[in-house]
């Protein structure tokens, strides 16, 4: 696990300080609660940080080589930022805010990294999930900081920042569901009256709508200055409601991007739920010599394996690509027995119980979808001469 | 002026209606009711029965209404106001103790009744009904003279100038209750006739629209039907409240709702609701005016007591209702056939075809359900709607068809639910679920493609879909202090988006 630094500081005023500005491309992750964003960020730092191994499925002709890497030249792989309404009658809207700083370093067990991350949130520790007294009155922003380089680019690699706004997914999915919110510009700010666009929002303790109104303005302006969208999109959920909040936030993050001409890139989180994913996964973790040829634009699109097969064929060409563009992910594998598929030195399946055994978590096209976003965004800046 | 406009597209001018009643003591009397096959009634319950349900109707579609009685004395037991729904059961407490007695002053009433709905220099603006048996024998305020050019005899004020004065917008529709031909006299025709005809001269020197009328009856049905032409409907008893759901029983009714959306085939019987959707809104509630719609409302019935008044209500079909609800189906049965010739014959056909479902007489009941849904094309657009709603929830049950059930009823309870309140929000929402209704076409469109027209298909409803959408946004914004029933009707139809994917 990478070490973490805490520092806390106060701010006495309600507005947050602009970012400190960072010559780096900025992707922006959105997605419904509990759609992955915090398992995304973390593992995909321990991977940058740790070499964790990824499997692809299907199988990649070039031996999964991506032009990702780590950024040697900062020690922060990830940094969290956590917001929270100290006092939320007062007037001037005080927000104390506190950072963790996760360092690349390697740690002793390997298999904490799976157990700490990404096992069920009671069962996680203080370092995994955020000390909240509630959910309502805080967020997170999180940076991973990394770099691209473009294949065959003579210019070395360049610094990038994956962002997201953590322990916000009510405020993401709203803000992308109701465009009648949208800001177009990083002074903008949505007002208590649009948010009432928002189902019940009149309803809501007055903490509460404060909160979101303050998230939903970090949020558009956050995403105003994004050059491209990682939407997550979480499969088998259970709610209709859950599954009615996700459709609205995939169609408004269409028509967000088409609306400003923004890389999308699509990824299918928790994957592993998927019974013929998992499937494949199993075999490619049980037979080296397997060489998966799942298809999965017709997973998607024919069997469902989304949910939006639709939505997704009206999209087609009209920015993004569904055979480029979307993938399926699974950044912690279970067995689907509560118990994590780890890989062992050899590569192969490690026992899970017994005695203790090395073993990583099994994570499969995680940085697929980082990739293919960092190849858009260069895409579109050499077409516009950017 | 233009504040006058402004404040005209704000707040929409109401109806404003005075019912004047006839309280003398031939109103005991008893009428005649030779289709009907029951016992006489007494003038007075059938005018009583009339009265409950224009208040009904008052309280629903939120327009001004006043009652004045008269016999030698005139009153007014309902000042011209809003009826609120929860003050219902006093005032028709009140009218219930309401007994006849002594002469009739009906000038005297008709000038009071005019008083109620003048408005300033603008004159007498709105409507007036009278119900009476008798003729004018104890007024001491006004007259109506025979030659209208005499002077005033006794110092009495002339009526037809006071209840038309200049600028004045008044229709006056007179029921007149027996021919003569029973024990007591009856109605004076040749003096009604003669105000009719003083007061459509007034109206033509004066430039106005004549709106005045006298119908005779002298049956207990035909005064009941003159003032009443029902289609009534209770819930059943399973049936939940919409706003008492769980919201994510809220969403899995949408999504309920939303198959019988997507799969036409299946749920046939969703295209008769858009083809009346698509006729005309029904969103224009009805009041007791000289169009011969039919009124269309909707009880509740939870697993209580029945609703309160059913019979003094809706006269021979609050019979049958009730005797629905107490689960005496052969009497029911029996009730309805006898109302041939007086209900709306979509109302005796819907009831024929529930009351022989409950028997579990299926055959019957589906004979019964297509001919009322035969009549019902035949009704004004106006009407049509919320009556194929009505026929179309009893047939979704006798397939066991829930989707269609589910669709229907939200739709048709946030209608009912907002008869009385402003109609651009009624509107607005009925127009969302039209919306929503159409959206099953270029759903369809992207089951049915082929591979090469696929797309074309899917980008046509997701454009379709995102229109409703931006409407729903705007709705929400437009309406977020409306309520629950406004706020629940909004996520349902948001849910549906979703669903059709």
């Amino acid at each position: 696990m990478p070490e973490v630094k805490v520092t806390t500081r106060r701010k006495t005023t309600g507005k947050r300080e602009p970012k400190p500005s960072v010559d780096a491309t900025r992707i922006a992750v959105v997605g419904i609660p509990a759609s992955g964003k915090t398992t995304y960020f973390r593992f995909l730092s321990g991977h940058f940080g740790l070499n964790l191994p990824i499997l692809y499925i299907p199988s990649r002709a070039d031996n999964g080589s991506l032009p990702l890497y780590g950024d040697l030249e900062n020690d922060v792989a990830l940094e969290e930022t956590t917001y929270e309404t100290t006092d939320p009658t007062d007037p001037e809207g005080s927000l104390e805010t506190t950072t963790r700083y996760y360092v690349n370093r390697p740690m002793e067990d390997r298999r904490k990294l799976w157990v700490e991350l990404s096992a069920g949130r009671n069962e996680q520790g203080i370092l995994t999930k955020y000390p909240l007294p509630t959910k309502f009155n805080q967020f997170v922003e999180m940076k991973m900081r990394f770099r691209y380089a473009a294949p065959g680019g003579e210019a070395g690699s360049r610094p990038m920042e994956l962002s997201t706004v953590d322990e916000a997914g009510g405020i993401i999915a709203d803000y992308f569901t109701y465009d009648r919110m949208w800001l177009d510009s990083v002074d903008g700010e949505v007002t208590e009256r649009i948010c009432r666009v928002i189902p019940h929002f009149d309803s809501w303790r007055p903490d509460r709508r404060d909160l979101w109104k303050r998230g939903l303005t970090l949020l558009g302006r956050f995403v105003c200055e994004a050059d491209a969208i990682i939407l997550l999109l979480s499969p088998g959920l259970s709610s209709l409601r859950d599954q009615a909040q996700q459709v609205n936030l995939a169609r408004g993050v269409f028509r967000y991007t088409h609306s400003r001409n923004l890389p999308l890139v699509i990824a299918v989180s928790k994957a592993d739920k998927l019974k013929e994913f998992y499937s494949e996964v199993e075999q490619s973790v049980r037979e080296r010599t397997f060489r998966s040829t799942f298809d999965s634009v017709d997973f998607l699109l024919r069997r469902d394996g989304a949910g939006m097969g639709t939505i997704l064929v009206a999209q087609e060409g009209r920015g993004i690509s569904t055979k480029e563009d979307v993938f399926l992910i699974s950044s912690a594998v279970s067995t689907g027995e509560g118990h994590p598929l780890f890989i062992g030195e050899s590569g192969d399946e490690a026992p899970s119980s017994g005695v203790e055994t090395m073993g990583v978590p099994v994570m499969v096209n995680t940085t697929l979808p980082l990739a293919r976003a960092c190849e858009r965004i260069l895409e579109r800046r050499a077409t516009k001469g950017v | 002026m233009q504040n006058e406009a402004e404040d005209a597209s704000v707040s929409p001018i109401r109806e404003r209606n005075v019912l004047l009643l006839d309280l003398s003591k031939s109103m005991l009397a008893p009428l005649p009711d030779p289709q009907g096959g029951g016992p006489d009634r007494q003038k007075i319950e059938v005018a009583r029965t009339a009265v409950f349900r224009i208040l009904q109707d008052a309280a629903a579609d939120g327009t001004l209404f006043g009652m004045v009685t008269f016999t030698e004395t005139v009153r007014v037991p309902v000042p011209l106001g809003e009826i609120h729904r929860e003050n219902l059961p006093y005032i028709e407490n009140l009218i219930s103790l309401l007994v006849p007695s002594g002469r009739s002053a009906i000038w005297d009433a008709l000038g009071v009744g005019a008083d109620l709905l003048r408005m300033g220099t603008n004159g007498v603006q709105g409507n007036l009904v009278l119900v009476t048996d008798g003729w004018d024998n104890a007024s001491t305020r006004f007259e109506v003279r025979t030659d209208p050019k005499t002077k005033a005899s006794g110092g009495q004020v002339d009526l037809i100038p006071y209840v038309l004065p200049t600028h004045s917008r008044v229709t006056l529709r007179i029921i007149g209750i027996g021919s003569g031909d029973e024990r007591d006299k009856g109605v004076d025709t040749v003096r009604m006739n003669q105000l009719v005809g003083q007061l459509t001269q007034r109206a033509q020197e004066l430039g106005l629209p004549p709106a005045f009328s006298f119908q005779l009856v002298t049956t207990g049905t035909q005064l009941f039907a003159q003032m009443v032409n029902a289609f009534l409907d209770v819930g059943y008893e399973d049936d939940r409240p919409i706003e008492e759901l769980h919201p994510e029983e809220l969403a899995r009714h949408a999504a309920n709702a939303a198959r019988a959306l997507k799969e036409p085939q299946q749920h046939a019987t969703v295209s008769r609701i858009k083809s009346a959707q698509a006729a005309g809104r029904a969103t224009t509630p009805a009041t007791y005016s000289e169009l011969a719609e039919i009124e269309v409302d909707f009880l509740a019935s939870g697993p209580g007591a029945p609703p309160a008044y059913l019979k003094e209500r809706y006269g021979p079909l609050g019979e049958v209702v009730e005797a629905y609800l107490a689960g005496q189906l052969d009497r029911a049965l029996e009730l309805i056939h006898r109302t041939q010739g007086f209900l709306p014959a979509v109302t005796r056909l819907y009831w024929e075809a529930r009351i022989q479902y409950a028997r579990r007489a299926v055959v019957e009941a589906a004979r019964a359900l297509l001919q009322a849904w035969t009549e019902a094309e035949k009704l004004p657009a106006a009407t049509q709607a919320p009556i194929l709603r009505r026929l179309a929830v009893l047939q979704a049950r006798m397939q066991n068809d829930k989707e269609t059930e589910t669709l229907v009823r939200v739709i048709d309870e946030t209608e009912h639910h907002l008869l009385n309140r402003d109609p651009k929000t009624r509107d607005r929402l009925m127009d969302l679920f039209a919306k929503l209704m159409e959206l099953r076409g270029t759903y369809q469109l992207t089951r049915l493609a082929g591979e090469g027209d696929l797309q074309d298909a899917a980008i046509k409803h997701e454009a379709a879909v995102e229109e409703v959408f931006g409407l729903l946004q705007d709705a929400r914004l437009d309406l977020a202090s409306e309520g629950a029933t406004v706020e629940g009707a909004l996520d349902f139809i948001e849910i549906c988006l979703a669903e059709m994917r």
